[in-house]
C-alpha cells in the first residue's frame, strides 16, 4: 500500500540543466540541452502556413466573434424574459421572446459549428503542406544525411511529431480566441461594477506569469525530450522489424526486447515528467482563481462593511471573477498543448532546415544530350575525416567504352560510382563528363543520362510491371515486357501468379535475390542511359542464366559508357578497359589480354577463378 | 476495449488516487459558494468582522487543499497513464517479436510501427484527460439534474427528456467517429509506409531522379489523410453546436411552460429562474463532452488496432511435445520428401526435396534464379514450417524441438547483409551476447575482416549506420559472417552470402571455416566453391534434379555441366 502510494514520486528524474556534470541513479541528463528557447520563431513559420489561409482565417475569426457575441446575448435575453414575462405573469408576447431567443440560439450553435468547419481545413491544409513540405525536403538531401541516420526515427517525425501539431491546430486557435474575447468582455464589465475589486482580483496576474514560467521553463523542455525518445523508440522499432530474418534466425528476440525496454522507459519517465508538469497549469490557475475568490469575498466584504459597495456587487463580481479566470485557464490549458506543438514543431523544422544536395552550385547547367565521354583526374575522397578511400584515381573512358573496376572488397570499387553519380562530392580533383566539370552540372540533369543496378537491389512494394517502370515513367507495356525479355526476367515473371501485375511485397517472401536482380536490370535497360552503371548486377544469378543476360548487357552496353564492378571475372573480359583497384589506387589497368601479359595482379586473380586444376589439386 | 483496459489493472490503485483528488478538487470547487454566503449573511449583514475574516481564511485554506489535491492527481493521473502506455508498447513490442513470418505478412511494417508509437499515445493521452477532467462533466450533469428534480418536478422533465436524448447522440456519434478515426489510422498507416519506402530506397529514387514522381505518391498518402482526419473531425466538432442547440431548446421549453406554470401556480418565479440556471450550468458542463466523444473515439480505434496485433494467433509456436532438452548434438540434417509453399499462395516452392548432410559435411546448393534455394534455408531455422514430409536434424523432428533452441545453435548469413546501428563490435556479438573480445577478434580472423577492422581508426568501435553504409558489400558480407561464427554454431548456413567477395578473400575464408565443427550448407553461384562441397546439391524449379560429388555430377547431369561450362568456358569439361 505504502509503496503504491510512493509509486508515481519515484520515477527517476530527469535533470534539464547539464551544466552540473554529476548525476546519481534516481536521474537521467539528457546528452544536449534541448534548445526550446526559439519557440517564437517556430510559431512563426507555422504561422506562415496558417497565413496562406488568410480569407478563412479571417471567416473563422468572424464567426468566433459571433458566437461569443450570441453566446452572451442568449442568457440577457433569457434574464429579460424571466422579468419581463414570467415574474409578471404576463405571457403575451412571451412568443416574440421565444422566437428571438430562437434565432440567437441557432445563429450560437451554427457560428460554433461553421467555425470548427472551417479551423479543421485550414487545419489539416497546413499539417498536409508541413509533412509534403518535409518530404519534398528530405528528398533532396544528400545521401550522406540518410546514411547517418536511423529511419524510423526520421519517420517518427513525419507521423509523430506532426500529429502534435495537427491536434493544436484543430482546436486551439478557436480556443484562444475565444478565450481572449470572453477575457476582454469580462474585464470590461469587472472594470465597470468595480474598478477597485478589479484591480485585486488582477494582483493574480503576476504570480499566474511567474508560475506559468516556472512550469514551461520544465515542460518545454520535457516535450522536446519526449518527442525525442518517441523518436528513437520509433527508430528501434524500425530496425528490428527490418532486420526481422535476422532477429528470429539469430533467436535474439530476448535481446532485443531488452534494448526496446530500455528506450521505452525513457520513453515513459519523460512521458511522466511532461505530463505530470503540464497537469500543473490548470490547477495552479484554479488555485489562484479560489484565491481571489477569497480574497474578493474578504476584501468585498470590509469594502461593503463600511457601505463602499453593495453586497450585491460582491456577489455579481465573484461570478465575473470566476468567469475572468475561466479563459484565463482554457488559454493556460492550450498554452500546454502549444509546447507540445512547438516541440514536434521544431523537429520538423529542424530537418527542414537540413543542407539540401540539391542546391546546385550558382552557375550549374543543364546536359540536354552528352557523348559519355568521362574523366577522373586526380581524384580523391573519404568517407570519415581521416583515412583515404580513394586516392589519386585519373582514368579516362570515351564514348561507348565499358569500364570494368576489379579489386578486392573495400577497394573502393562502389566509392567510384558514388562519386561518379554525386551521391558523394569527391574531397580533391575533377570529374569531367564530355569536359564539364561534374560539380558544374545539376545533379538532376547529370542522372537523368545515366542508369544505375545498385549492389542491393531494391524494389518497391507494387506490381512487378510498376517497378519495371520505374526505370521511364511514360514507358508502354510492350516496353516493359520488351525489357523484362532482354532482361531474362520474362519467364520468370510468366511464371508467377499474376504476371506482370504481380504485387512484391516490401519484404517479399515470394521474390528471390536473383529475380530481383533481373527486374532492376530490366529496370535500366528501359532507362535507356547513355551512361550505364553496374554494381554487382549480376552476382546473385546463376551463371547459366547470367551468361544469357550477358549477350543482352553487351547489346545494352554498345553505343554507351558502361562501368561495371563484378566479382566474376569471366563477365568482363570483354571490356574496354579494367582498372584495378587496391586500398583505393589505381594498382593495374589495360585490357583483359594486355592484364593477363603484364602478371600482376589482374592475372592471379583470373587464375586463381579460371584454373580449376589448381583448385581441384 | 476491454483488453486494453486490462492494462490498466497493475495501476488500479493510482487511478483510484487520482480520482479521489479529482472529487476532493470538485468538494472545495462547490463548497465555495456555500462559504460565500456565510461571509456575507453571518458576516457582512451581522456586521460581524471576525466572522469575514474566519471564512475567509477558511477559504484560502481551502483553496491550499485543492491546489494540493490538484498537483497529487497531476503525479498519480501521469503515472497510471504513462505507465500503462509503456505496458502496452511492451506488450505489442514482445507479441510482434513471438510472430512467425506468416504473421508478419498480415500487417506491414509500417502499420505496426504505428500502432506502438502513435496509437498508443493516443490512447495514454485519452487516458490521462480521462482521469483529469472528464469525470468532472458527467458529475456535474447529473448533479444538476437531481437539483433541477428536488426544485421542480414538472419542469425538470424536460431535462430528464433532453439529457438521455443528448447522450444517445453522443454514444451515436462515438461509434461513427470511432469507425472513421480508424480509417485516419489506417491512412497514416499509408503515409509511414511511403516514408519508409522512401528512406530505404533513397539512393535509387535519386539515381534515376524519381522526386517528383515520390512526391507525388507521397502526396496521395498524406493527402488522403488530410481528407479522412477533415471528414473525423469534422462530424466530431458537430456535437458541440449540436448539444448547445439542445440544451437551448430546453431553456426555451422551460420558459415557456414555466410561464403558463407561473400563472396556474404550478410553479415559482424563482423555481423557474433556478432550473434555467441549472440548465444553462449543465450546458456549460456538456461542451466538454464534445472532447470526450473526440477523445473516445479516437482512443476506441487506436485500441481496436493494438488488439488487433495482440490477438493475433502466433502460428508458429512451440508444442507440447517439443522437447527442452534436445540439443543438436552432431548436426546431422535430414529432409524427407519436403514440400513447401508459402502462406496463401498455391504453387509449391519446394517439391519432395530429400536428401541428406552428414555431420561435419559441407553441401553446396547451386540451382538457377529462383529454384528454391533461399526457401530451403528458411525451413532449417523453422522460419516457415513444412508442408508435406519432415526435417530431422540428429534424426529428431525439428518441430520437436524448442524454437530457440534450435536456433541458437544454427549460424544463419542471410543474402542481404543486415547490420544494426551501433559498433562494429556490437554488431558481431549480435551473434552471442557473451561473447568475449577474443572470440570476436577470432570470429573476425575467420571472416577475413580481422586486417580491414584493424585499420580502422576506431578498430572495433568504429559506429556503423542502420544499414551499415560505411562498409563495402563484401565488407558487410564478411561482418555478418563474424557475426554467425562467433556463435560456435553447429549448423552454418550460408546463403550466397559470399557473393562480394573477390575469390582469393573467399577461398580464404572458406578454409578457415574448416577450423568449426558444424555442418555447412551454402548456396553458392561459384563452381570454385561448389568443387570443394562434399556434397553439391542441384535445384530446379523447387525439385531436387541431382545430388552427389562434383565428379559425380560431371558425369550425370548436364544441367550440372552446363553451369560448369558457363564458368570455365569449353575447355574445361576434360579435367585430369
Amino acid at each position: 500500500m505504502l509503496n503504491k502510494i510512493k509509486e508515481p514520486f519515484q520515477h527517476r528524474r530527469i535533470k534539464i540543466d547539464s551544466t552540473t556534470s554529476k548525476s546519481n541513479d534516481n536521474e537521467y541528463t539528457t546528452r544536449k540541452k534541448p534548445r526550446v528557447e526559439n519557440w517564437w520563431g517556430t510559431l512563426k513559420r507555422i504561422w506562415k502556413y496558417l497565413s496562406e489561409s488568410k480569407g478563412l482565417i479571417t471567416l473563422v475569426l468572424f464567426l468566433v466573434i459571433l458566437s461569443s457575441s450570441m453566446a452572451l446575448l442568449g442568457p440577457f435575453l433569457v434574464g429579460w424574459g424571466i422579468d419581463a414575462f414570467i415574474e409578471t405573469q404576463n405571457t403575451s408576447g412571451i412568443g416574440y421572446l421565444l422566437a428571438g431567443l430562437a434565432a440567437v440560439y441557432v445563429l450560437h450553435s451554427l457560428s460554433v459549428w461553421q467555425q470548427a468547419f472551417w479551423m479543421i481545413r485550414i487545419a489539416q491544409k497546413t499539417v498536409y503542406q508541413m509533412r509534403t513540405q518535409l518530404f519534398r525536403h528530405l528528398q533532396k538531401l544528400p545521401i550522406p544525411f540518410f546514411d547517418k541516420r536511423q529511419h524510423g526515427e526520421l519517420m517518427s517525425r513525419v507521423t509523430n511529431d506532426m500529429e502534435n501539431v495537427s491536434n493544436v491546430l484543430n482546436s486551439s486557435v478557436i480556443q484562444i480566441f475565444t478565450s481572449v474575447l470572453t477575457l476582454i468582455g469580462t474585464l470590461t464589465v469587472m472594470l465597470w461594477l468595480s474598478p477597485l475589486l478589479t484591480f485585486i482580483t488582477l494582483l493574480i496576474v503576476p504570480a499566474m506569469v511567474f508560475g506559468m514560467k516556472w512550469i514551461t521553463k520544465r515542460t518545454g523542455v520535457l516535450f522536446k525530450e519526449q518527442q525525442k525518445n518517441l523518436g528513437r523508440l520509433n527508430g528501434h522499432i524500425q530496425e528490428t522489424m527490418s532486420g526481422q530474418r535476422i532477429v528470429k534466425t539469430f533467436s535474439q528476440e530476448d535481446k532485443v526486447i531488452g534494448e526496446f525496454k530500455e528506450r521505452n522507459e525513457r520513453l515513459k519517465i519523460s512521458g511522466f515528467w511532461a505530463q505530470t508538469f503540464s497537469g500543473f497549469i490548470p490547477k495552479l490557475m484554479n488555485v489562484l482563481n479560489n484565491l481571489s475568490f477569497a480574497v474578493i469575498a474578504g476584501v468585498g466584504g470590509i469594502l461593503a462593511f463600511n457601505d463602499v459597495i453593495t453586497i450585491g456587487t460582491i456577489v455579481i463580481f465573484a461570478e465575473y471573477a470566476r468567469q475572468f479566470t475561466r479563459p484565463l485557464n482554457d488559454l493556460a490549458n492550450q498554452f500546454n498543448t502549444l509546447l507540445s506543438a512547438v516541440a514536434g514543431a521544431e523537429r520538423v523544422f529542424d530537418i527542414m532546415d537540413e543542407e539540401e544536395e540539391m542546391k546546385d552550385e550558382g552557375n550549374a547547367v543543364e546536359l540536354e544530350k552528352i557523348t559519355g565521354d568521362v574523366r577522373f583526374s586526380d581524384v580523391s575522397f573519404s568517407y570519415e575525416e581521416d583515412g583515404d578511400t580513394v586516392n589519386n584515381v585519373s582514368f579516362h573512358a570515351s564514348p561507348g567504352e565499358t569500364v570494368a573496376f576489379v579489386g578486392p572488397t573495400g577497394a573502393g570499387k562502389t566509392t567510384m560510382i558514388n562519386l561518379l553519380s554525386r551521391f558523394y562530392d569527391a574531397d580533391s580533383g575533377s570529374i569531367l563528363i564530355d569536359g564539364h566539370e561534374i560539380k558544374t552540372i545539376k545533379r538532376e540533369s547529370l542522372r537523368k543520362h545515366m542508369a544505375f543496378v545498385l549492389q542491393d537491389s531494391f524494389l518497391f512494394h507494387g506490381t512487378i510491371r510498376e517497378n519495371i517502370r520505374y526505370g521511364r515513367l511514360d514507358a508502354t507495356d510492350e516496353d516493359v515486357v520488351e525489357a523484362a525479355k532482354l532482361a531474362n526476367a520474362h519467364s520468370f515473371i510468366m511464371k508467377s501468379a499474376d504476371g506482370y501485375d504481380t504485387f512484391i511485397d516490401a519484404d517479399g517472401g515470394g521474390i528471390s535475390q536473383g529475380q530481383k536482380q533481373l527486374l532492376s536490370i530490366a529496370r535500366a535497360i528501359l532507362a535507356n542511359p547513355t551512361i550505364l552503371i553496374l554494381d554487382e548486377a549480376t552476382s546473385s544469378i546463376d551463371t547459366v542464366t547470367e551468361i544469357r543476360i550477358q549477350e543482352a548487357l553487351q547489346r545494352l552496353m554498345k553505343g554507351r559508357t558502361s562501368f561495371v564492378i563484378a566479382h566474376r571475372l569471366n563477365t568482363i573480359q570483354k571490356a574496354d578497359q579494367i582498372i584495378i583497384l587496391k586500398d583505393g589506387e589505381i594498382i593495374e589497368r589495360g585490357s583483359h589480354t594486355s592484364l593477363l601479359r603484364q602478371d600482376g595482379f589482374y592475372a592471379e586473380l583470373y587464375n586463381s577463378q579460371l584454373k580449376k586444376e589448381a583448385m581441384l589439386g | 476495449m476491454r483488453k486494453v483496459l486490462s492494462f490498466l489493472g497493475p495501476y488500479r490503485f493510482a487511478v483510484y488516487m487520482a480520482l479521489f483528488f479529482t472529487f476532493v478538487e470538485l468538494g472545495v470547487e462547490l463548497f465555495q459558494p456555500f462559504l460565500l454566503a456565510r461571509i456575507i449573511d453571518d458576516g457582512i449583514v451581522a456586521g460581524d468582522m471576525s466572522v469575514v475574516v474566519l471564512w475567509g481564511s477558511v477559504m484560502v485554506g481551502m483553496s491550499l487543499i485543492a491546489f494540493a489535491a490538484g498537483i497529487l492527481n497531476s503525479f498519480y493521473a501521469a503515472h497510471a497513464s504513462q505507465s500503462t502506455g509503456y505496458d502496452m508498447r511492451s506488450a505489442l513490442f514482445n507479441k510482434v517479436q513471438s510472430f512467425s513470418f506468416a504473421n508478419f505478412s498480415q500487417f506491414p511494417t509500417s502499420s505496426l510501427i504505428t500502432r506502438m508509437t502513435n496509437d498508443v499515445t493516443l490512447l495514454q493521452n485519452a487516458m490521462f484527460m480521462a482521469l483529469r477532467i472528464m469525470l468532472r462533466a458527467p458529475l456535474l450533469v447529473i448533479g444538476s439534474v437531481i437539483m433541477a428534480l428536488i426544485v421542480n418536478v414538472k419542469l425538470a422533465l424536460i431535462l430528464v427528456v433532453a439529457v438521455p436524448l443528448l447522450i444517445t447522440f453522443l454514444i451515436f456519434m462515438m461509434s461513427k467517429a470511432g469507425r472513421i478515426f480508424r480509417s485516419v489510422q489506417e491512412k497514416l498507416d499509408g503515409v509511414n509506409g511511403v516514408m519508409q519506402e522512401n528512406l530505404a530506397g533513397i539512393r535509387l529514387i535519386k539515381a534515376f531522379i524519381r522526386r517528383k514522381h515520390e512526391s507525388k505518391r507521397f502526396s496521395e498518402a498524406s493527402g488522403q489523410l488530410r481528407d479522412r482526419t477533415v471528414k473525423a473531425l469534422r462530424l466530431v466538432e458537430l456535437s458541440m453546436p449540436v448539444i448547445l442547440l439542445i440544451m437551448n431548446i430546453s431553456i426555451m421549453a422551460v420558459l415557456w411552460f414555466g410561464s403558463f406554470e407561473v400563472q396556474t401556480g404550478g410553479a415559482t418565479v424563482g423555481e423557474v429562474v433556478a432550473i434555467v440556471n441549472y440548465t444553462t450550468r449543465m450546458t456549460m458542463a456538456l461542451s466538454v463532452f464534445s472532447m470526450i466523444v473526440m477523445f473516445f473515439s479516437r482512443a476506441k480505434a487506436s485500441s481496436a488496432r493494438i488488439v488487433d496485433v495482440l490477438e493475433t494467433e502466433v502460428d508458429l509456436v512451440d508444442t507440447e511435445e517439443s522437447n527442452a532438452a534436445t540439443r543438436i548434438t552432431d548436426g546431422k540434417i535430414v529432409f524427407n520428401s519436403v514440400s513447401f509453399k508459402y502462406p496463401d499462395t498455391d504453387t509449391y516452392v519446394l517439391r519432395n526435396v530429400s536428401f541428406e548432410a552428414k555431420a561435419g559435411e559441407r553441401v553446396a546448393i547451386l540451382g538457377a534464379t529462383g529454384s528454391g534455394k533461399s526457401t530451403l534455408f528458411q525451413l532449417i531455422p523453422r522460419l516457415y514450417d513444412v508442408d508435406e514430409g519432415k526435417i530431422t536434424i540428429d534424426g529428431k523432428d525439428i518441430r520437436d524441438m524448442k524454437l530457440n533452441v534450435l536456433r541458437k545453435q544454427i549460424g544463419f548469413v542471410p543474402q542481404e547483409a543486415m547490420l544494426f546501428t551501433g559498433t562494429i563490435r556490437e554488431n558481431i556479438a549480435w551473434g552471442k551476447e557473451t561473447a568475449t573480445m577474443e572470440e570476436i577478434e577470432l570470429a573476425t580472423k575467420h571472416a577475413q575482416l580481422y586486417e580491414t577492422i584493424k585499420d580502422l581508426p576506431n578498430g572495433y568501435e568504429t559506429r556503423l549506420g542502420q544499414k551499415g553504409v560505411n562498409l563495402s558489400g563484401g565488407q558487410k558480407q564478411r561482418l555478418s559472417i563474424a557475426r554467425a561464427l562467433v556463435r560456435n554454431p553447429k549448423i552454418l548456413l550460408l546463403d550466397d552470402s559470399t557473393s562480394a567477395l573477390d575469390v582469393k578473400t573467399e577461398q580464404k575464408l572458406l578454409k578457415s571455416l574448416k577450423e568449426y565443427s558444424c555442418t555447412t550448407l551454402m548456396i553458392t553461384q561459384k563452381m570454385s566453391t561448389t568443387m570443394k562441397a562434399d556434397t553439391i546439391l542441384l535445384l530446379e524449379d523447387g525439385e531436387l534434379l541431382a545430388k552427389g560429388s562434383h565428379d559425380e555430377l560431371m558425369r550425370s547431369s548436364t544441367l550440372y555441366q552446363k553451369i560448369y561450362q558457363s564458368q570455365f568456358g569449353d575447355g574445361g569439361t576434360h579435367h585430369a
